[in-house]
């Protein structure tokens, strides 16, 4: 079973069957459900608990309307977190090192916020191309500039987390790789490998945590761009 | 976590009845809490059973009869060699990615699982408490209203003490009353009487003194001018020895 680098990042089939469904399907399996008791176990106190102060934090800046979003924003960052975090382990495919993934979750996301911002209050939607207090002269400029920055928008979203995960992985794998390489050749320098790999896996469980909520939090800031 | 239901899931099935039944039965043999709603069965108070944090005691259990204490390490070293030896499982870069991922699994566990499950403990501690603490709040207010009927049923008993001295109160103001009235009573007929004394009395001094008078003039119209005069001289010489006896009286 030879691997090469890039293997981890190609989308998992067998014979012919894609598997790309079960990884995004597994994350799923490990959360209970809610159960009709008053007093639930250990593990779904903390989740009930977990969410409620999730969606608590990221939704009180945001006015009564926005938190319809509530579901989606909530549900959207378990899924994040939990995708980054069982891609740490050995052998498993991450589905958010994928592009097409991440696109397809900003991009229909943002355009929803900006639609929306255009449909409730046009006038103030166009009015945030404009910053305040801006000179004459520079206004063109400005606005074309202001365009560029809402478009790429959904752009940053997804290529920033396939980005990091990406990256974060790739690492893994060339400083093991050096590691493992360099065990029978000069032991020592294997150990002090083996010691950057193991703060690298902490800055990665890290990394996985945070993307999946600064994803989550930005969509959340255009929300409430877009509503106030 | 779902191996252990298919092994608790095996014997049911296996003792299912014929094999129409059982057909139905498997489709819910796997299903292994109470159909109804309520009353819930009690949550079991540990999890399951595992040894070295990732492997179900079921397996120790079940292995146990046959290969004894050692049986189910035996099974996985023996694992671990074969498929290192006929390079089933190649160790590569992953193998130590592997290592480190471990390492901070395990690292994480052992520090922060203990307070993380205190943690979750309380969450539902406090849930407990807040219900408990309503429910002591309403026994304390109904052993506070026991204890505000049991007095109030001890002052209705002193009550009949205070009718009885109201009912004395108004039998001695009647009898003052009546005392009152007969004393007016007796009073006014005690005047009727006294009227009808003194109306006697006046009766009595008019006849006398009408009768007095009556035998005054009569008297008086029975003197003759012959007695007048007899009784004058008679008078007269009384006088003359009287005086006689005074100056007699003076000399001596």
């Amino acid at each position: 079973m030879m691997l090469s680098f890039f293997d981890q990042f190609m989308s998992p089939t067998y014979l012919g069957i894609p598997l790309i469904a079960l990884a995004l399907v597994l994350p799923w399996t490990l959360y209970p459900t809610p159960t009709p008791r008053w007093l639930n176990s250990r593990l779904l106190t903390l989740q009930g608990w977990f969410i409620n102060r999730f969606t608590q934090q990221i939704f009180m800046p945001i006015n009564p309307g926005g938190h319809k979003w509530a579901v989606m924003l909530a549900s959207l960052m378990v899924f994040l977190t939990s995708l980054n975090m069982l891609g740490l382990l050995p052998y498993t495919f991450t589905p958010t090192t994928q592009l097409s993934l991440n696109m397809g979750l900003a991009v229909p996301l943002w355009l929803a916020t900006v639609i929306i911002g255009m449909r409730n209050q046009p006038t103030a939607a166009l009015g945030h191309l404009l910053p305040e207090g801006t000179p004459v002269l520079l206004i063109p400029v400005l606005i074309i500039i202001e365009t560029i920055s809402l478009f790429i928008r959904p752009l940053a979203l997804g290529v920033r987390l396939t980005a990091n995960l990406t990256a974060g992985h790739l690492l893994i794998q060339l400083i093991a790789t050096a590691a493992f390489v360099l065990l029978p050749l000069m032991p020592t320098v294997a150990i002090l490998t083996a010691t950057v790999l193991f703060l690298l896996t902490l800055l990665e469980v890290a990394v996985a945590m945070i993307q999946a909520y600064v994803f989550v939090l930005l969509l959340s800031l255009y929300l409430q761009e877009k509503r106030l | 976590m779902l191996s252990r239901l298919v092994l608790v899931s095996g014997p049911v099935l296996k003792n299912s009845g014929s094999f129409g039944a059982c057909v139905v039965q498997a489709s819910r043999s796997l299903q292994t809490s109470h159909q109804n709603q309520a009353p819930l069965p009690p949550l079991p108070e540990k999890g399951g059973q595992v040894r070295h944090g990732i492997i179900p005691e079921e397996l120790f259990t079940m292995l146990y009869p046959k290969t004894g204490v050692t049986g189910p390490y035996m099974l996985g070293t023996g694992l671990l060699l074969y498929m290192l030896s006929k390079e089933i499982y190649v160790v590569n870069h992953e193998t130590f990615a592997a290592a480190s991922i471990g390492a901070v699994i395990i690292y994480g566990v052992k520090k922060f699982g203990p307070d993380v499950a205190a943690f979750a403990d309380k969450l539902n501690e406090e849930k407990v408490a807040k219900a408990q603490e309503v429910k002591d709040l309403a026994t304390t207010n109904l052993a506070l209203a026991i204890e505000d009927e049991k007095k109030e049923q001890w002052r209705v008993e002193g009550r009949q003490m205070l009718f009885d001295a109201k009912r004395n109160n108004v039998a001695v103001l009647l009898e003052t009353n009546r005392r009152e009235r007969l004393h007016m009573v007796t009073n006014e007929v005690k005047k009727r009487l006294d009227y009808q004394i003194a109306l006697q009395q006046l009766h009595v001094r008019m006849e006398q003194e009408h009768m007095v008078n009556w035998v005054e003039k009569s008297v008086i119209n029975s003197i003759t001018p012959q007695q007048e005069k007899e009784s004058i001289a008679k008078c007269i010489s009384d006088l003359k020895m009287l005086a006689k006896a005074t100056q007699a009286k003076a000399n001596v």
